[in-house]
C-alpha cells in the first residue's frame, strides 16, 4: 500500500516537473509546478509528516503559485516561436550542474544503502503540529526569530521598491475623474511644478489648470 | 480482515456523507430560490412537483441536455480543468467534518461519525481551499473574454485577501483549544445542555464576526460577488460556459457554502453539541446539520437585503479593518490565554453536568 502510493505520487511528481519545463506555454508551466507541489505534499502525508505537508499546499500551492500565475494572467504572455536557443553558453553549465545533481543522487542512494536508517526516537509524535511549534519555540528560537525578521525585512523592502516610482510612471500625469496622461500633453508654461497636487471641484477645472489640451474633438454624448 | 473492514467502512462514510451533502446542496438551491422569492414579495419556483419539491431534479435535467457551447479561441485543456479544480476542492474539504460524536450501529458496533480524523485537519481545509481558488481564476483565462478575465483576476485577488483574514480569525480558536483537529475542538466545547461551551458566545465572539464575514467573501456571495458582479461583468469567470461546465461552477459555489457554513459550526457554534447528545448520540447528527443550515439561511437572507460592494471599498475593508481585527482578537486572545481567563471561564462554562450536557 505504501510502496504504491509512493509509487503514484513520486510518478505524478516527477511527470508534472518534466511537464513543467517541456511546457511552451508559461500558464501551463505554472499548473505543472502547482501540480508538483501538491503531489510533494501527498509524499510528505505519507511519510508521516501532516503538518508539512499541509503548509506547502498553503504556502506554495495556494499563495506563492496563484501570484505567479495571476502575474502571468495579468501579462497575457503570447505562444513565442520556437527560436534559436539563446545563451548558448550556458549550456556547458547546464550539463555539469545536472552531472552533479545526478552525482548527488547516486551519492545517497548509495550511503543510505550502505548503512540502513537508524530508527529515530519516540517516532510516533515526530512530525505532529505540537512537536513541530515546541521545537520551534524552544530549540529553533533563535533561527526561528532570524527568520521571521528576515522575511519582515523583505515585506518592507518590496513596500519602499514598489513606492519609489509610485503606481504611475514618472511620465505621466493624472486627472481626477479623467484619465492619465503622457507628462507631454501638459501646457508646460501654466503648470511648471508637477509634483505638487491641484485642487479642483470637477474634471474640467482640473483640466484647465493642468492645462491638458483637448486632443479629441468629438461632441461629449 | 480489520483493514478491508476499515476500508469498506470508510468507502461507505464517503458516499453517505456525500449523498446527504449533495442532496442537501441540491435542496440549498431551492431553499435560496424559494426564500429570495418570499423576500421580493413573489412566490420562486413552485411549480415542478408539491411546492416546488422537484426542482432540483428538474435544473439538474436541464444542465444535463443544455447544448454545451465552447469558445473557438479558449485555452481548451485548462477550460475544461477549471471546473473541475473548482468543484473537486470545494467537494475534498467534506472529509474532516465530524458530522457527529460516537454512535452504537447494530452490525458493526462503534462508530465515528468523522471519516478523516487527523492532526491538522484545520490547516487541510485553509489548504484545500486555497487551492480552489485556481479553479475561478483559471476559468476566467481561459475563457479568453475579457470580462470572464476581469472576472478571474478580481476572484482571485479577492479570495487570496480575504483568506488572509480568514485564517487569522481562526487562530483565535485555535489558540484556545490547543489543538488543530475539529473532533477534539468541537469535544471541548460540550458544555452545560451541550450549549454554554460554545466558542462562538464566550471566548471568540470578535473571531466569529471575522470568520463569518471572510467566509462569506471566500465564497463570492453578496455582498462580496464581485467576480460575478453581472451589472458589470455579464457573468464574470463563468460567462463563457454553458451546460454542465457551468453546473459544475454553480455547485462548487454551493458546496463551497456548506463547507464554510460546516466550519463556523464545527469550530464556533460547538459542532454536534446540543442538548441530550450525551444520551442520544444521534441528535447530534440533526445538531450539526441544523445550526448548518441557520449560517446558509443567513445566506440567503443576506442576499436578498444587502447590496454589492465596490471593489475598492472590498479591499480596503477586507485589509484596513479586517485583517487588524483579526490581529487585535490573536493578541486579545493570547494575552488572555496567558493570564489563564479562559481556564476560569472554563471551570463554569465547560465542565458538563449530569444533565444532558
Amino acid at each position: 500500500m505504501q510502496a504504491l502510493l509512493f509509487i503514484l505520487f513520486a510518478g505524478l511528481a516527477i511527470g508534472c516537473a518534466i511537464s513543467m519545463v517541456a511546457q511552451r506555454n508559461p500558464l501551463y508551466s505554472a499548473i505543472s509546478l502547482i501540480g508538483v507541489f501538491i503531489a510533494l505534499a501527498c509524499l510528505y502525508v505519507t511519510l508521516a509528516a501532516p503538518f508539512i505537508a499541509a503548509v506547502q499546499v498553503i504556502v506554495y500551492a495556494g499563495a506563492i503559485m496563484v501570484l505567479v500565475v495571476f502575474v502571468i494572467m495579468l501579462l497575457n504572455v503570447e505562444e513565442p516561436e520556437r527560436q534559436p536557443m539563446r545563451l548558448r553558453s550556458l549550456v556547458p553549465i547546464a550539463v555539469m550542474l545536472a552531472a552533479v545533481l545526478f552525482a548527488e543522487a547516486v551519492f545517497i542512494i548509495y550511503f543510505v544503502q550502505a548503512s540502513p536508517a537508524t530508527p529515530t526516537r519516540n517516532v510516533s509524535d515526530v512530525g505532529l503540529t505540537r512537536s513541530i511549534g515546541e521545537g520551534l519555540f524552544t530549540t529553533y528560537l533563535l533561527p526561528f526569530e532570524i527568520t521571521s525578521i528576515l522575511l519582515l525585512m523583505a515585506i518592507v523592502g518590496a513596500m519602499t521598491l514598489a513606492r519609489t516610482s509610485g503606481l504611475l510612471s514618472s511620465r505621466a500625469a493624472v486627472v481626477p475623474g479623467d484619465q492619465v496622461f503622457a507628462k507631454e500633453m501638459l501646457d508646460r508654461q501654466k503648470y511648471v511644478d508637477l509634483l505638487t497636487p491641484v485642487t479642483a471641484h470637477s474634471t474640467e477645472e482640473a483640466k484647465r489648470l493642468l492645462g491638458v489640451e483637448d486632443q479629441d474633438q468629438s461632441p461629449k454624448p | 480482515m480489520e483493514d478491508l473492514k476499515h476500508l469498506g467502512l470508510l468507502m461507505i462514510g464517503i458516499l453517505v456523507a456525500f449523498t446527504v451533502v449533495m442532496t442537501m446542496v441540491a435542496y440549498t438551491v431551492l431553499a435560496e430560490r424559494r426564500v429570495l422569492g418570499f423576500i421580493q414579495g413573489r412566490l420562486g419556483p413552485n411549480r415542478v412537483g408539491p411546492g416546488g419539491f422537484l426542482q432540483p431534479l428538474a435544473d439538474l435535467l436541464k444542465f444535463i441536455f443544455k447544448e454545451d457551447i465552447i469558445p473557438d479561441k479558449s485555452t481548451r485543456f485548462i477550460y475544461f480543468l477549471a471546473p473541475i479544480i473548482a468543484t473537486t476542492a470545494a467537494l475534498m474539504t467534506m472529509v474532516v467534518y465530524p458530522f457527529g460524536p460516537d454512535v452504537n450501529l447494530p452490525v458493526i458496533g462503534t462508530i465515528r461519525l468523522v471519516i478523516a480524523r487527523f492532526d491538522v485537519a484545520l490547516l487541510y481545509v485553509l489548504g484545500v481551499t486555497s487551492v480552489g481558488v485556481y479553479g475561478i481564476a483559471l476559468a476566467g483565462w481561459s475563457s479568453n473574454n475579457k470580462y470572464s478575465l476581469m472576472g478571474g483576476l478580481r476572484s482571485a485577488a479577492q479570495m487570496i485577501s480575504y483568506e488572509l483574514a480568514l485564517g487569522l480569525g481562526l487562530i483565535g480558536v485555535v489558540l484556545q483549544s490547543g489543538t488543530l483537529d475539529l473532533y477534539s475542538i468541537v469535544e471541548q466545547q460540550a458544555g452545560h445542555l451541550g450549549i454554554s461551551g460554545w466558542n462562538m458566545i464566550w471566548v471568540q465572539p470578535l473571531g466569529f464576526i471575522i470568520y463569518l464575514i471572510a467566509a462569506i467573501a471566500e465564497t463570492n456571495r453578496v455582498p462580496f460577488d464581485l467576480p460575478e458582479a453581472e451589472t458589470e461583468l455579464v457573468a464574470g469567470f463563468h460567462t463563457e460556459y454553458s451546460a454542465m461546465k457551468f453546473a459544475l461552477f454553480f455547485l462548487a459555489e454551493y458546496v463551497n457554502m456548506f463547507t464554510v457554513s460546516m466550519l463556523a459550526t464545527t469550530l464556533f457554534l460547538g459542532g454536534w453539541n446540543g442538548p441530550f447528545v450525551h444520551q442520544l448520540p444521534w441528535l447530534g447528527v440533526f445538531y450539526f446539520l441544523g445550526k448548518v443550515i441557520l449560517f446558509l439561511f443567513l445566506y440567503i437572507w443576506l442576499r436578498g437585503t444587502l447590496p454589492r460592494f465596490r471593489f475598492d471599498q472590498l479591499m480596503s475593508f477586507g485589509w484596513k479593518y479586517l485583517v487588524p481585527a483579526a490581529i487585535i482578537n490573536i493578541v486579545l486572545t493570547a494575552t488572555l490565554q496567558w493570564l489563564g481567563a479562559f481556564d476560569y471561564v472554563a471551570r463554569f462554562l465547560k465542565t458538563s453536568t449530569g444533565w444532558g450536557g
